[in-house]
């Protein structure tokens, strides 16, 4: 099974991806809820992929992605974008995240996305 | 994702997380309109706010709650960016407040599970209007917005291209993409694709060119596919490999080239290349540290209030149970020593996890106080007053069943201070006063109470007023002269009772103050009040800390069996026959240390048989209670112990008021025992 990690402010999105990824047989090995907790789960559980949302208190998602880039240059990010951010969804695009889910999220889109970044 | 039965815990996490940002973004509001303006990071902050709630409304198919969301996003989204000078900070936080109301109206619909139909089209274009007049009022928009167009252009050329390839490639391409429908953002698709395709090779001509910043990008590649043309050495199947990778690829054409001119024709469309954007990396050490600092705080759950209630339940049932055991008759007159040992093990760990159980349930008052804020601001905004709301011990810490009871009459009390008690500002500089008023919201500790104090320096009650209407209601049951001030004070706290003639929109809707004693008797409060003629009125709530176990001393007085909380008892001692004194009316006092208290027959009071008559056989319990005590007589005193406050039963209530009774509880032997409330027997 493949390990991911959800990084999202909001318990709620947290909980929807969730749900959705363990139906669809993806190992959920943890949650963050902000850039800075995202990188210390990232070290503790060395995920296959990482599901990134932008808009974040304390450290966004963008600014994480930096980071655990320069931790982990074969690091799988998708970005969790909301309509309109395509400024910086494309930023993250440049440094580096494999691809970019649009929220409201639907299932069969972030099971495709995620499946089609791990086969690279 | 739609349904909403099978969504049952997300719904709950949706209710419960929106609600509390909804909380904070009130907060926020409020704070930034006191400081007169919205500092960055408060915009910031609303703009995630909404941002996230927006996301999560989408998800679970409430629109109008997202597009409303959407829409003060948008505009916090602007003011973060563009930081316009001219701003209308009142009318824009009553934009935002009324749109705090819609979300808050439709969860509540949401909650008691109706349809969230609401619609908050209205708001939303105001929400629109006023976004567009900030547009145009801010004057250094436009070169604002060039400069935006220029930042964002320096990003947008950005590759990371290894510039060791050399220009000669073989193969020349055509690939165009369609996307499937539905796969949103497909212009940061196409732009994905670019990007990937720049690792390869850096040959690389598509249209459309302007894929971000071009609204129009999406429809054409929606229309006509995203076309590229590029050089690479990779062979044919090597790329069409690369194309299939393609998240949400529908369609591929991938045609190579056997002359290079379709791509000179092409390349005569000039495209700017390549500019080298520097990856900026945070310090990676600095970072760690705030990790580190961030994890500390990690510890908090959430738990739901019923679980609480029901754990707090069964302590007062093990609370019953332990009393049950250690205090069996069945273990009269054995000797046990190490029975008594365990035994009060037993007794220090159920104390201390009853303390436990009490503190997890304590809430701090701070979110019940500042909801006033809005109360405040909203009702000096219609009533023309200017009043400043001052909130002092906001920590302190209640019972959250308490919190629950006392929020509404809280409420009502802040409300009548600003419609009744604080004049119009002309009224007071007229007076001397200062222009505008204050209320002050206080909340301190004593003793097992709390006390909450609503005090404003308004006009103040009078007493005229309130005489006239008692007696017009026919509210008064005592000669008018015979009356203090408390006692008059007191009347405006009866049902039906209300000096105002018209009714406002506030604090005269039918409902008198009564529901301020209401609510605070039901949870075994007092209602304390104090006025002084345009000075102001001072209202203070006393209310139990806890409610459910008390600290108690059981006495006894004939067969039946009475707790008395301890920590109103004084002191306790065998009356002399010689301090006993009778007053001319017959009444029975005692004297103690030169000091002469009222001596209450409790065997008189609640008609008891078979007791004690004689006061020097009995024994005297002094209580005490907001300064003034009484001497409480009965047969003997049987001992400490923790009991579980159980309220009356509702018949015997119903029946009559029984006074200075405050509830009853069950002693180990599992008889019944009837909790005394000393501030009654001492008011009776």
């Amino acid at each position: 099974m493949k390990k991911v990690l959800i990084v999202d402010d909001a318990a709620f999105m947290r909980l929807a991806i969730k749900t959705i990824l363990e139906k669809n047989g993806f190992e959920v090995v943890g949650e963050a809820k902000n850039g800075i907790e995202c990188i210390k789960k990232y070290k503790e559980t060395k995920p296959d992929i990482v599901t990134m949302d932008i808009t974040m208190p304390e450290m966004s998602g963008t600014d994480a992605l930096k980071i655990i880039k320069e931790l982990d240059p074969s690091a799988k990010v998708v970005m969790v974008s909301a309509m309109g951010q395509d400024v910086m969804v494309k930023e993250a695009i440049m440094q580096g995240a494999k691809s970019f889910i649009v929220k409201p999220i639907k299932e069969d889109h972030i099971v495709q996305t995620l499946n089609k970044v791990l086969e690279t | 994702m739609s349904s909403k039965n099978s969504n049952e815990p997300m719904l709950d996490i949706f209710i419960f997380e929106t609600t509390q940002l909804i909380e904070q973004l009130e907060q926020s509001i409020l704070t930034s309109e006191k400081s007169s303006c919205y500092t960055p990071a408060a915009i910031n902050e609303i703009f995630r706010i909404m941002h996230t709630i927006k996301g999560s409304a989408a998800m679970m198919v409430f629109n109008n709650i997202s597009t409303l969301a959407h829409s003060i996003e948008d505009l916090f989204f602007f003011l973060r960016e563009k930081k316009p000078r001219h701003i209308d900070c009142s009318a824009l936080s009553d934009l935002v407040l009324e749109g705090i109301d819609f979300i808050k109206v439709e969860m509540e619909k949401i909650k008691s599970g109706d349809n969230a139909d609401g619609s908050a089209s209205a708001l939303i274009n105001s929400i629109k209007d006023f976004l567009l007049t900030l547009k145009q009022g801010d004057t250094s928009t436009a070169s604002l917005e060039n400069t935006q167009k220029v930042d964002s252009k320096k990003y947008q050329y950005y590759i990371s291209q290894d510039r060791s390839k050399t220009y000669a490639h073989r193969n020349a391409f055509k690939a165009v993409i369609h996307f499937e429908e539905g796969c949103e953002m497909e212009n940061i698709r196409a732009y994905t694709v670019i990007h990937n395709l720049k690792e390869i090779t850096d040959q690389v001509l598509y249209i459309p060119e302007d894929i971000i910043d071009d609204d129009d990008s999406i429809e054409v590649i929606r229309r006509e596919g995203f076309q590229i043309y590029f050089k690479t050495d990779y062979s044919y199947e090597n790329m069409h490999e690369f194309f299939m990778k393609i998240i949400f690829l529908k369609d591929l054409e991938l045609i190579q080239s056997e002359n290079d001119d379709e791509f000179r024709e092409f390349s005569k469309i000039k495209q700017d290349v390549v500019d080298e954007y520097p990856i900026k990396a945070p310090k990676l050490q600095e970072q760690d540290k705030e990790i580190q600092s961030a994890s500390a705080q990690q510890s908090i759950i959430n738990v739901s209030v019923d679980k609480l209630d029901k754990l707090m339940d069964l302590v007062g049932e093990m609370v019953i149970a332990e009393a049950m055991v250690i205090q069996n008759p069945d273990l009269k007159g054995l000797e046990l020593d190490s029975f008594h040992k365990a035994a009060r093990q037993l007794s220090k760990i159920t104390s201390e996890m009853q303390d436990m159980v009490m503190s997890i349930r304590m809430v701090s008052l701070s979110t019940t106080f500042h909801k006033m804020h809005r109360i405040v601001r909203d009702m000096c905004k219609k009533l023309n007053k200017e009043v400043r709301l001052e909130i002092i011990g906001e920590e302190t810490e209640v019972d959250k069943t308490i919190m629950e009871h006392i929020s509404d009459p809280l409420m009502h009390l802040v409300r009548n201070a600003l419609d009744h008690g604080i004049e119009l500002p002309e009224e007071r500089l007229a007076k001397g006063k200062p222009q505008g008023g204050t209320i002050t919201l206080e909340a301190k500790n004593a003793g097992s109470d709390v006390l909450i104090i609503v005090k404003d320096d308004g006009r103040g009650l009078n007493k005229e007023i309130i005489l006239n209407k008692a007696r017009e209601n026919n509210l008064i049951h005592k000669d008018e002269a015979d009356m203090t001030n408390k006692e008059i004070f007191n009347l405006i706290f009866l049902p039906g009772f209300s000096t105002k003639d018209r009714v406002s929109e506030f604090s005269g809707r039918g409902v008198g103050m009564d529901v301020v004693t209401k609510g605070v008797e039901a949870i075994g409060g007092s209602v304390l009040i104090d006025s002084n003629p345009n000075e102001g009125t001072t209202i203070m709530l006393k209310i139990p800390l806890t409610l459910t176990i008390i600290d108690g001393m059981n006495i006894r007085v004939g067969k039946s069996r009475y707790t008395i909380p301890t920590i109103s008892i004084k002191e306790s001692f065998k009356p002399k026959e010689r301090d006993i004194i009778i007053d001319p009316d017959g009444n029975e006092m005692i004297m103690v240390r030169g000091q002469c208290y009222a001596i209450l027959r409790l065997h008189k009071l609640y008609r008891i048989r078979n007791s004690i008559r004689n006061i020097p056989e009995g024994i005297i319990i002094m209580v005490e209670q907001d300064g003034e005590a009484i001497c409480i007589f009965a047969d003997e005193l049987l001992g400490q112990q923790q009991v579980v406050v159980k309220a009356l039963p509702e018949y015997i209530r119903r029946l009559k008021k029984i006074r200075g009774l405050a509830g009853c509880t069950l002693l180990g032997d599992g008889s019944i025992s009837l909790i005394l409330d000393s501030g009654g027997l001492i008011n009776f």
